[in-house]
């Protein structure tokens, strides 16, 4: 099902299967999931890819091109804030109280009220309850927009509770004197992690992954194990092992040509990996849907 | 929507619980973290699906709604009631649990109206 729903308040809702090739320049502030399949965008030099377990953020007037290279369709939802949309969340959400009493907590309002970070976060939570819930109803036809924006209103306090999990409370776990030195190394492994996000299926080297995120590789080590704990190469397992269960989920792909195109190099290994994350094998897992 | 859980609150809640289990023969079913820092006893009933969920709040400082009722879509069903002229005391916002806002009957009773979201499952 595909719709383009413009809202009264300007607001965007994009759903539908994406074409190949797809070249355009965001007009507002936006979201970009989806939901099966994996789609690429390309943004200056950078090459980001999302599958259903992450989402992109992409700034006002960002030039990019979005092409699909997957196995099966591709269905992706896009959803673009109009500005003042976005200035009337932003004054509402600073102005309640208990956003006042913990500005501790949510220290981007005021520091980065017109700054948002374009990159790749993890889809979870309740912006991921939201979504599941706002898309089922625009499928089903849903035209209440005092609805619609209800739930667009929540994926931005949503949205915001994940940048403020993954920029500050990671950076406050970086060991540097400077607040702002600590947001810079974090935007850079923000960098490293989206790299991943995108290459997990590529035998990746860890100069490679320096290079891009613009550390060195002890640095990069040392201050992504920090923020994360856990190693680049735990995170990329992580994010292996995720992929290869959505596609023993939803696809009929044999076990071992998943086992490759997740960029796992030995069957036994990924069985074993599987079983100690989900505590269950990749083929129980399968027959149980 | 369907009724899910009964609350009660205690300043002793090894007491209460035990006057659940042994005075009226209920059984603990497990815990339940409804409200921000208070962890709550769930008690299963007679009828399934429907809990007794005993919740220590000495301070009074947070919902005191009788009736629990569960959603599986929290901002549908607070916009449908909301439009249907019921009238809530706050807006969706989150627990621990899930999401939920809590509005009044004529009489003023109190309910809370949650969807609980299993945080570990998706992504």
């Amino acid at each position: 099902m595909e719709y383009l729903r413009t809202l009264r308040n300007n607001n965007v809702i994009y759903s539908g299967t994406r074409n190949n090739f797809n070249q355009q320049t965001t007009s507002d502030f936006s979201i970009r999931f989806v939901f099966s399949g994996n789609e690429r965008y390309n943004i200056g030099k950078r090459q980001l890819s999302i599958h259903n377990d992450s989402f992109l953020i992409l700034n006002k007037g960002t030039h990019y091109t979005s092409t699909v290279e997957s196995a099966i369709p591709v269905q992706s939802l896009g959803i673009s804030f109009d500005d003042k949309f976005l200035q009337d969340f932003k004054n509402s959400w600073q102005l309640k109280d208990d956003t006042l009493l913990n500005l501790n907590t949510y220290p981007f309002i005021n520091r980065y009220e017109h700054e948002f970070d374009e990159t790749i976060y993890p889809f979870k939570g309740d912006l991921f309850f939201n979504v599941n819930h706002l898309k089922h109803h625009l499928d089903r036809g849903l035209q209440d927009e005092l609805l619609i924006n209800e739930y667009l209103h929540h994926c931005l306090i949503n949205y915001f509770q994940i940048f403020n999990e993954e920029i500050f409370q990671k950076a406050q776990r970086l060991n540097f004197l400077s607040k702002s030195t600590k947001i810079e190394i974090l935007r850079r492994l923000n960098l490293a992690k989206e790299y991943l996000y995108s290459n997990y299926n590529t035998n990746i080297s860890l100069d490679e992954l320096a290079e891009y995120a613009c550390l060195s590789v002890t640095h990069l080590l040392r201050t992504f194990r920090q923020a994360f704990h856990q190693t680049p190469h735990q995170f990329l397992v992580q994010i292996r092992l995720q992929r290869a269960k959505d596609l023993l989920r939803n696809t009929d792909y044999p076990v071992n040509e998943i086992v490759n195109m997740v960029g796992f190099d030995c069957p036994s290994s990924f069985i074993r990996l599987f079983k100690d994350r989900f505590q269950t094998t990749p083929m129980k897992y399968r027959l149980s849907f | 929507m369907k009724i899910k859980y009964i609350p009660v609150f205690t300043n002793d809640i090894e007491k209460q619980v035990a006057f659940f289990t042994e005075n009226l023969g209920f059984e603990v079913y497990g815990k339940k973290n409804l409200l921000p820092d208070r962890e709550g006893i769930l008690i299963k009933t007679n009828s399934p699906d429907l809990f007794i969920i005993v919740l220590t709040d000495p301070d009074q400082a947070y919902t005191r709604s009788q009736i629990i009722i569960n959603s599986h879509d929290c901002l549908s069903d607070y916009h449908n009631l909301k439009m249907a002229g019921v009238v809530f005391f706050n807006e969706p916002h989150y627990l621990p649990m899930g999401l939920g806002a809590e509005f009044f009957d004529p009489s003023g009773n109190q309910y809370l109206l949650i969807e609980e979201r299993s945080y570990n499952s998706p992504a």
